[in-house]
């Protein structure tokens, strides 16, 4: 609904990183992602409202806890909408060339 | 360790603007599933889930377990889209649609019970329900479909 609000949530190191954990793995618990980071935490719940906000992070109840899932669909939505539309051959070209050279160098 | 293990459940979640009765609509009829779920002719009746292809080979064939328009929709999932899928065991799809403020619904779906379906998990999440719902909603807020499976 809001792209804003994906993009500013997307913006944050510790967020993404949030991210790939519960990408990795979901349905975990605050105390589990909690135990993977060096935050304190009321640091990681800020981050897990701000993505939840976002949509990019849905809460499940079982029983007395709350787990934390991942939602790729505001992502996959900006994709449709923003990165499609960019990713032409040309770009595609260019990032083969990049790829390549980087191989060559590396 | 990256892991590209799939969860055995599964949650989506989209805004939709467009009201409960459309997005019912739009989940369990042939003529609307068939334009944004990878050209799947869907019907859901009170008692049973049916999902044919284009030349009306069956991709799905399960039970509905509730069926409480335009709020709840619980029915099986079976692969049968792919024989290497058709195998495993049953799963379970659910649909919430929730009336939000200003014209929207937030439509909540979970694909659970993947525990006997670890490649039907695999297949459905990535691009597979992201792309789905996404379509969902480019087809009832734009009259458009993303991808155009009748071409």
């Amino acid at each position: 609904m809001d792209d804003d609000r994906v993009f500013k949530a997307l913006a944050d190191p510790t967020r993404r990183h949030l991210l790939d954990r519960l990408f990795e793995r979901d349905g975990r618990t605050l105390t589990e992602l909690e135990s993977e980071l060096e935050m304190t935490r009321f640091g990681v719940m800020k981050h897990l409202r701000v993505l939840e906000d976002a949509g990019l992070v849905v809460t499940l109840k079982q029983g007395r806890e709350k787990l934390h899932y991942l939602n790729a669909v505001p992502i996959r939505l900006i994709h449709d909408r923003w990165i499609d539309k960019y990713t032409e051959r040309h770009v595609s070209a260019l990032a083969e060339l990049k790829t390549t050279l980087e191989e060559r160098t590396a | 360790m990256t892991a590209t293990v799939a969860q055995a459940t599964q949650v989506y979640q989209v805004f939709i603007r467009a009201s409960a009765e459309a997005i019912w609509e739009a989940i369990t009829t042939p003529e609307f599933t068939a334009r944004y779920f990878h050209g799947a002719r869907i019907s859901i009746t009170p008692d049973h889930y049916d999902s044919r292809g284009p030349a009306g080979e069956v991709w799905g064939d399960a039970q509905v377990l509730e069926f409480d328009p335009p709020h709840r929709l619980v029915h099986g999932w079976r692969s049968l889209y792919d024989p290497s899928l058709a195998t495993e065991d049953e799963s379970r799809v659910s649909w919430e649609i929730e009336p939000q403020d200003g014209g929207f619904c937030l439509l909540t779906v979970i694909h659970d019970r993947l525990e006997g379906a670890p490649k039907t998990a695999v297949s459905v999440s990535g691009p597979g329900w992201t792309m789905v719902l996404s379509g969902l909603k480019s087809l009832l807020e734009t009259g458009e479909p993303l991808i155009d499976y009748s071409a």
